[in-house]
């Protein structure tokens, strides 16, 4: 009876992970066609392309195809993607989603934030409607897919350019600034912060000077990264390009999303 | 020296006030703040869109005036709601901002439904143009409401825990913010068929 009682217990345990709608696959490339709904060559074909305009653009576009939605709304479950994945560069917002289920006959284009102004609802809806749906309709999935992956490319080719690489000499390793201080390690670079500023104000012959150096000196232990002060979770540039390199893998580079975009079905 | 210890006091006295919450709640209540201003954003843009519908309905369903005065309405009302800061702080003006919006929902939805009695309509590109909008308007206040919601959540947690509570108590007073409730039928965009 007690036995039961616990297994009852662990199932109820379990429970939010049943409820909890389709689960997030987990990223393989640019084009995931967990759906099998491509056939391999277009799919090495559109990953080419797709890495290509990420080179070029900085753009990240990602075709995600599943088998079904299990009863989630389309537009919750691609927003949920978008996010988790991360899909484009941070602080340029420049990531698409391409996400079509199969059974339930839905697609739906996620735009990033920054790309909003070229990619609008209406020119992502156009492009759901008049390229990819016939196409769709037609049975003709790999054309779908190509084609709509190159319309999308077209509207948001030029929007944005890709960084140039940083020198790989320069820049040390990412440091952690204000968010990772330790409190103690913040009262003592305090105290010495004050001390420093007592002393200088005793011996003001060498004011000047002193704060020049200060300054230098703190400019070199610090060296500026471009993440932001938050980005402890996302890979950094370096990563991403040897990632990149290696395999053709795709990997997020933290671009938020707004609820931008179209949906439709065939 | 005395001096000194001064410095070293005046240090202890941030340090205090950062380790006992201050900086966070600010934090919070900003993050709050910009959701907020983006739930505005996005249901402004649906008010934007509402003319340009009505006028394209209008010359096709010429027969649903009722439903097109009340779209026309529901937006009226909504501009008349004043859409500020202050309606995070009183309970009240939230309420009223959440109802008119929710009408204004409604209103949108039957009109929608009225729709699809008009085949014409529904294949006119400019119509069909319109509802991608909509739809990307509607799916946008969705996701800025969600996220208005978890700010606000992180918010209010963190003026009711320990210490963060006697500092909101003493210094700050900020008050608990509302979130978004989901009216019966409301939190649902309107269904649009083809």
């Amino acid at each position: 009876m007690k036995k039961a009682g616990a297994s009852f217990f662990v199932l109820l345990l379990f429970l939010p992970l049943l409820v909890e709608a389709a689960e997030i696959p987990v990223p393989r490339g640019y084009v995931n066609d967990y759906g099998n709904m491509i056939s391999s060559s277009a799919e090495a074909d559109l990953a080419a392309k797709l890495k290509s305009f990420e080179e070029s653009d900085s753009t990240q576009l990602v075709v995600l195809t599943v088998p079904s939605l299990e009863g989630e709304p389309l537009e919750d479950y691609s927003i949920r993607v978008a996010e988790a994945w991360k899909i484009g560069q941070k602080a340029k917002d420049n990531g698409i989603l391409f996400l079509v289920s199969r059974e339930d006959r839905k697609m739906r284009i996620e735009v990033g934030r920054g790309l909003e102004g070229k990619l609008t609802d209406l020119t992502a809806g156009r492009i759901i409607d008049l390229v990819v749906k016939p196409k769709f309709k037609a049975e003709d999935y790999d054309g779908g897919f190509t084609a709509g992956v190159s319309a999308l490319i077209d509207a948001t080719r030029g929007e944005f350019a890709a960084d140039r690489r940083a020198p790989s000499g320069g820049q040390g390793p990412y440091v952690p600034f204000v968010g990772g201080i330790p409190p103690w390690l913040a009262f003592l670079m305090l105290i010495g912060f004050f001390a420093f500023f007592g002393a200088m104000a005793r011996s003001r012959a060498h004011h000047n000077q002193l704060s020049r150096r200060g300054l230098r000196r703190s400019g070199r232990g610090y060296p500026p990264y471009p993440g932001g002060y938050y980005g402890e979770g996302w890979s950094t540039r370096e990563e991403r390009d040897s990632d990149v390199d290696s395999g053709g893998g795709f990997s997020g580079g933290g671009g938020g999303f707004g609820g931008g975009g179209a949906s439709g079905s065939w | 020296m005395e001096k000194l210890l001064r410095y070293v006091a005046s240090g202890m006295v941030l340090l205090m006030l950062s380790g006992c919450g201050y900086n966070v709640m600010q934090q919070n209540e900003e993050a709050v703040k910009a959701a907020w201003g983006d739930v505005e954003a996005t249901y402004q843009r649906r008010s934007d869109l509402i003319p340009n519908l009505v006028e394209t309905v209008k010359a096709y369903a010429k027969f649903e005036k009722d439903t097109l005065t009340q779209v026309t309405e529901a937006r009226a009302k909504v501009g008349t709601v004043q859409m500020s800061k202050d309606v995070l702080d009183d309970p009240k003006k939230f309420e009223e901002f959440q109802a008119a919006q929710n009408s204004m929902s409604s209103a949108l939805s039957r009109l929608l439904v009225v729709v699809e009695k008009y085949p014409d309509l529904k294949a006119n590109q400019n119509f069909m143009d319109l509802q991608h909008q909509l739809e990307g308007t509607e799916n946008r206040i969705n996701v800025a409401r969600t996220r208005y919601n978890k700010t606000v959540e992180t918010f209010n947690a963190s003026i009711r825990t320990f210490p963060n509570n006697l500092t909101n108590k003493f210094l700050l007073h900020l008050k608990a913010k509302e979130p978004f409730k989901a009216a019966p039928g409301a939190d649902k965009a309107p269904q649009v068929t083809f």
